[in-house]
């Protein structure tokens, strides 16, 4: 499906030909350790890499280079996958045969690809002052905003309580103290430190061989002094103890978060069979929350849940009136423990794995669900096909996802309270 | 099946109308696994007064998305677990102007193609279920007044509109939802659901003449009353700068702007006047004009600000919506701008530039299952055969764009709608 080429040693990039789309997608990603103390630099670095080169010196002219092409974005990519973060762009493009005469596009894009991380606009030799001003400004907004979408808002506080001791409780942008702490220079050194010793993972998906795309993007990294260091392992859940907490705000709807841990990861044989076990539980209107929280009871308009198999993490997030709040988390164990008691019907197994084999199947359908499987496969060590994530969900059983239930354990309960 | 052909985006689309007036339309996505299918009414929200065979009905806000809740039901049987026991996902939207019921699947097309045409075609409503479903709306009701994208237009298209009911919230209200009974669902869904008044429109890898049979069959029973949906709404222009500001929990300002545009004519014309205002975005504050570059420069806007033409039969407004810690100046320097582009003009390069932009942006759009079904649909309301779009682009004029900018963007024509944040209290 994919095929990697090692462009220079911590260099890779994972090509998937496909002639179907009108779009072609490449990314570029630093990787770094999941660190709080560099989280908000890397979260700002690229948003100041996209404010001005040297040819293209500010938004606008950046903006009319890429109208040229045909509207191509080229947008800052920042994920978190385990203990790893990552700092980057994501180009959307279309499809050179669809321009108009012998107008070209993909050549350009890699070519302002290289323009952005190599050739940086700078001022007296650091990032431009009002550049990373401004993009302090907004990157702290869009931290700030989080709490406008009050169910993101509750499943990160939950994050951030329950994995104190963990690098999942550092939050994906940074924190406001660090963003504040920022300045020109000191970004613009790290950013040298990024570009010497990160690994960089490069995904395409378009109708070109990855020889050809090999070869275009080689120059971009052409005479960069690297001295690229190994990343450390991703680490299973480093657990900083149970914890409840509590918070008001003034909203009409509460919202529940409740946290479970288990020792099935990405590392051990019984992770695909963990997703189906999530799949039944809270994944999809199939579900035993659906169905009986939701459907059933009428407790809540959203109810479901979520399985992190990095770090063994199963979460599950309700909207509710949140007097009902202690209802509907008695009623959440009370589905878990008819799943530890095996009480999955043969339908809702079966349902279970073709909501999750359909998903699967349709992933090579669209060229950015083919850049995330892969991208953060390859940094999550997920290292599975898409064809053999699909056996392995064949094979799952009752009674290994009611062995799988037992293993699951509550950590952490986070409620958002309306102040009615 | 007519088979039309769009070589300049490599697409063909094969059309038909069923002799009781349902409109089928497939697009045929070889080599992909995955197959959507959308099945629309042109009834939403908006559609809640009309007369039915010389009857005249008016139904409590908030019906057309209470029914698309209610078709899920079936007696003695569970609709979502027969989509999932074939891996297909089902689920269904409700907007001002129609009502869609879709499915994704990689298996086991054509029963779940069955199985979607029979939910939406064969109502069963009883007091207890529709009891039932308003615990659970009004959950949702409530979820919507904690969500600040919602209550935002809610306000700005409230400050605006004095008749059209884009007005009402399209889940209604709690006291509304209560007045909804079988017998309004039933009568709601009799006059909504017309084939007349709806289309199949199926992307994937699919025969289309087993399509046609199949959406034949399924639908060759549906009642076709006579109605008349109200449509006309007497709604004057303007609407002098009138703001509206509420306190949520919000971390920062947001704001959205909204010039009061003529509702656009059907069919060709429609669509021309569409692209017309969206291009017009794009001119005053796209993120290649000048103004975004200056207020951005200036932090009066962030990567959140964005607009574009809103369009509801009746309706249009040119919106402009972000965070700002100053929606004032940020809506006086859309206005500004306006003026000076009147004054001077819109420079041909950047027009066509903008043009291959908007273009390009559209193509990619094709890619998507759900993007190529939803446009499908809500163009054929509008009487426009979307694959048509590279044309009318290139047939738009750049004097055309400054006039609507002259006509739309002035102060009398303004509504500004703003989300604070909550000053602190003691609680």
């Amino acid at each position: 499906m994919t095929e990697t080429i090692t462009l220079q040693p911590g260099i890779d990039l994972r090509c998937c030909t496909d002639t179907r789309f009108k779009t072609n997608c490449l990314s570029l990603q630093l990787v770094r350790p999941m660190r709080r103390e560099e989280a908000s630099a890397n979260a700002l670095v690229s948003a100041v890499l996209l404010r001005g080169t040297e040819n293209y010196p500010d938004l606008r002219d950046i903006t009319l280079h890429l109208d040229d092409l045909y509207g191509a974005t080229v947008g800052s990519l920042v994920r978190r996958v385990g203990d790893y973060q990552t700092t980057g762009f994501y180009c959307s493009f279309t499809e050179d045969r669809y321009a108009l005469g012998d107008d070209q596009i993909l050549v350009p894009v890699v070519d302002f690809l290289k323009e952005l991380l190599r050739k940086p606009r700078l001022e007296k030799g650091v990032f431009c002052e009002s550049y990373v001003e401004g993009e302090k400004r907004n990157l702290l907004a869009a931290i700030e905003a989080q709490k406008n979408d009050k169910r993101v808002y509750a499943s990160s506080q939950l994050m951030k309580y329950m994995c104190a001791q963990d690098p999942t409780g550092i939050p994906r942008l940074g924190e406001p103290e660090q963003v504040r702490a920022l300045n020109a220079g000191g970004l613009y050194s790290h950013y040298q430190r990024l570009l010497r010793e990160s690994r960089i993972d490069l995904f395409y998906v378009g109708s070109q061989k990855p020889e050809y795309i090999a070869q275009l993007l080689m120059p971009v990294f052409q005479g960069m002094d690297r001295n690229y260091v190994n990343l450390p392992e991703q680490t299973t859940f480093c657990d900083g103890g149970k914890t409840r907490q509590e918070e008001r705000m003034e909203v009409t709807q509460g919202k529940l978060q409740m946290g479970f841990v288990t020792e099935s990861t990405l590392n051990t044989p019984d992770f695909v069979p963990m997703q189906v076990l999530n799949t039944v539980f809270g994944g999809g209107m199939t579900s035993k929350l659906f169905m009986n929280v939701r459907e059933k009871m009428s407790l809540c308009y959203d109810i479901g849940s979520s399985y992190q198999g990095g770090k063994g993490i199963l979460t599950v997030g309700a909207g509710m009136d949140h007097h009902m709040a202690e209802t509907v988390e008695k009623e959440v164990l009370c589905q878990l423990e008819s799943c530890r008691r095996g009480e999955i019907t043969p339908a809702e197994l079966e349902s279970a794995k073709a909501s999750l084999l359909s998903s699967l199947r349709a992933i090579p359908d669209s060229p950015s669900s083919l850049e995330n499987y892969y991208s953060t496969g390859a940094l999550s060590g997920m290292n599975l096909t898409i064809g053999e994530y699909m056996d392995q969900v064949g094979t799952v059983t009752v009674e290994q996802l009611a062995r799988l239930a037992q293993s699951l354990e509550l950590h952490s309960v986070f409620l958002l309270k309306g102040v009615q | 099946m007519e088979k039309r052909s769009y070589p300049r985006l490599d697409e063909e689309v094969f059309w038909d109308r069923l002799p009781n007036g349902l409109t089928l339309a497939v697009i045929p996505r070889r080599g992909f696994s995955r197959k959507m299918a959308y099945f629309v009414t042109g009834a939403g929200s908006l559609h809640r007064k009309f007369t039915m065979d010389g009857k005249a009905y008016c139904a409590p806000m908030g019906v057309a998305h209470f029914l698309e809740h209610k078709l899920f039901d079936m007696p003695g049987r569970d609709i979502s677990a027969e989509f999932a026991a074939m891996g297909a996902s089902v689920n269904a939207f409700t907007s001002y102007d129609m009502t869609a019921y879709y499915f994704s699947c990689t298996d086991h097309f054509y029963p779940c193609l069955r199985l979607l045409l029979e939910m939406v075609t064969k109502p069963y409503f009883t007091d207890e279920s529709v009891e039932k479903e308003q615990g659970i709306i009004g959950q949702e009701i409530d979820m919507n007044e904690d969500s600040p994208e919602t209550k935002i237009f809610e306000d700005l298209a409230d400050r605006m509109y004095e008749v059209h009911p884009v007005r009402e919230p399209i889940l209604g209200t709690r006291q509304t939802i209560a007045q909804i009974t079988p017998q309004v669902l039933y009568d709601c869904h009799r006059a909504g659901y017309r084939p007349e008044n709806m289309i199949l429109c199926v992307v994937g890898d699919a025969d289309p003449e087993e399509i046609r049979s199949l959406a034949a069959e399924m639908t060759a029973d549906m009642p076709c009353p006579q109605v008349v949906m109200e449509g006309q709404w007497d709604e004057p222009l303007l609407c002098g700068s009138g703001e509206s500001h509420r306190q949520m929990e919000v971390a920062r300002p947001m704001f959205q702007l909204g010039f009061k545009c003529n509702p656009l004519e059907m069919g060709e014309r429609g669509i021309y006047q569409e692209f017309v205002g969206d291009l017009a975005a794009e001119v005053l504050f796209g993120e290649s004009s000048e103004l975004y570059l200056r207020l951005y420069e200036e932090g009066l806007i962030d990567p959140s600000f964005g607009g574009g033409l809103d369009t509801v039969p009746g309706m249009a407004m040119l919106t402009a919506s972000g965070d700002s810690d100053d929606p004032e100046a940020v809506r006086d320097a859309i206005l500004a701008q306006a003026r000076h582009i009147v004054e001077t003009g819109i420079p041909e390069a950047d027009f066509l530039r903008m043009k291959r932009s908007t273009l390009g942006g559209r193509i990619r759009g094709l890619d998507s299952f759900d993007s190529v079904s939803f446009r499908i649909c809500a163009y054929h309301f509008s009487g426009f055969d979307y694959f048509r779009f590279p044309e009318i682009y290139e047939s738009v004029k750049a004097e055309d764009v400054q006039e609507f900018i002259r006509q739309v963007v002035v102060p009398q024509r303004c509504c500004l709608s703003v989300i604070e944040p909550k000053e602190e209290t003691e609680i």
